[in-house]
């Protein structure tokens, strides 16, 4: 895991960023349920567009790889917007 | 008779072959859907799109149907509270304090117009500061007899807490101002359950004055009909309180009859719906992401052991944007809404 955590440093680096914003703000929107869904729908469109942008950038991106993370960031949005909508 | 032997020859070929092959029953067994394939080089069964794509549908079923239930059942699903007036001046006076403003006291005629409100939204089946048919708070107010030079309204719903919606009133800039706003001396609280577009809910009104007139007797006597303390006699504190000059007054007041009004309609009666659907929802939301995060970490582990190496995604970035997302749901998420 430490080999790939190397090897692709910079797009981590990078989610880390997002993703520490990501939980700032949804921690200071936390009374705001429009907001709530709205953080996490751009949540998921930046995962998605992460994941596939960095397979592109390494010559990696099959179609599959682009369904698994279409999935993922759709998953993602579910979990959140179920608890969110009642 | 040479049918049979056919077959136990046929048993036993297959079982000579497993042994050899073990690999072979390897998707026979229940643990093989959980662990990556080294030949395909994937992830588990669970975890390839097909299952992901199932896992959306189910959950998005799940939705669907806890938005289509209270249509055909309406008050099945609700959100349990504990909310109660008590608490709610407590929190709020202390919010107050915090920010340099004097303490708020309970005023009956504002409890009234609060619960009057509660109960008009929960018949019209509104959710507003103004109602379908034009009534404004004010309305409500005047309708109580109660002169005000200032008045307010905060509305909350769906809160399990009086702390949550005082907390959630405090963090909205236009609640806050009436929350801790000094042009109010007053303020009456309704705490009413009831069923709202098919869910058993709670409302919280909260409605702040000044009145165009102080009255002493007023203020001391709506002291007493805190929800927790309706044990307190009124003569009690009469004889403690309130001043010789004004127990005439008092007296002409109709004290016991309106004090066991105000006690009906201002003790809360929790909520306990047959099903709590901020629990349920978020009871399944953190399963479905506890139950693939798992996977996903059996997935890292495993592979690493067998040095398997996938053409897949990265699966440590699908565990982190799960866990913050399972993290969120579990620790920021507050259910209510307030305007």
């Amino acid at each position: 895991m430490m080999e790939n955590l190397k090897e692709h440093r910079v797009e981590y680096f990078i989610l880390t960023i997002v993703l520490s914003v990501f939980i700032v703000l949804i921690y200071f929107f936390r009374f705001n349920k429009g907001m709530l869904i709205l953080l996490t729908g751009i949540g998921s469109v930046f995962y998605i567009l992460w994941g596939i942008i960095h397979h592109w950038i390494r010559g990696k991106l099959t179609r599959s790889v682009a369904y698994e993370y279409l999935l993922f960031g759709f998953l993602v949005f579910l979990l959140f917007f179920t608890v969110l909508s009642f | 008779m040479s049918d049979i032997s056919s077959r136990e020859n046929e048993n036993s070929n297959i079982v000579k072959y497993w042994r050899k092959e073990p690999k072979s029953i390897e998707k026979f067994q229940f643990v093989y859907h959980f662990l990556p394939k080294e030949e395909k080089k994937r992830r588990a069964d669970l975890l390839d799109n097909k299952a992901i794509l199932i896992y959306c549908i189910i959950i998005f079923f799940v939705t669907a149907a806890f938005r289509f239930i209270p249509k055909v059942a309406p008050g099945v699903l609700g959100y349990a509270s504990d909310i109660n007036i008590s608490d709610l001046l407590k929190y709020t006076n202390k919010k107050r304090q915090e920010n340099g403003a004097s303490n708020l006291t309970l005023n009956s005629k504002l409890s009234a117009a609060a619960e009057k409100k509660a109960r008009d939204m929960f018949e019209d089946g509104y959710w507003a500061h103004v109602a379908p048919d034009g009534t404004e708070p004010w309305d409500f107010i005047i309708g109580e007899n109660y002169e005000y030079i200032y008045a307010g309204e905060n509305l909350a719903k769906n809160f399990s807490t009086s702390r949550e919606v005082v907390e959630a009133w405090f963090k909205s800039p236009s609640h806050k101002s009436n929350l801790i706003g000094t042009n109010y001396d007053e303020v009456g609280f309704a705490v009413v359950n009831g069923v709202m577009d098919g869910y058993e809910t709670t409302l919280v009104v909260q409605m702040f004055g000044r009145p165009r007139q102080p009255s002493m007797v007023a203020a001391v006597y709506e002291e007493n009909t805190i929800p927790q303390q309706p044990q307190v006699s009124i003569e009690k504190v009469s004889a403690e309180v309130i001043p010789t000059q004004e127990e005439i007054v008092l007296e002409d007041f109709d004290v016991t009859e309106e004090t066991e009004e105000m006690i009906q309609f201002s003790v809360p009666v929790n909520t306990e719906p047959f099903v709590d659907v901020t629990t349920a929802t978020k009871s399944i939301s953190l399963a479905f992401g506890g139950f693939v995060g798992s996977l996903l970490g059996i997935d890292v582990w495993y592979s690493r052991k067998k040095g398997i190496r996938k053409l897949t995604g990265q699966t440590l970035a699908h565990i982190m944007i799960l866990f913050v997302v399972v993290a969120s749901i579990w620790f920021v998420f507050r259910p209510g809404i307030v305007i």
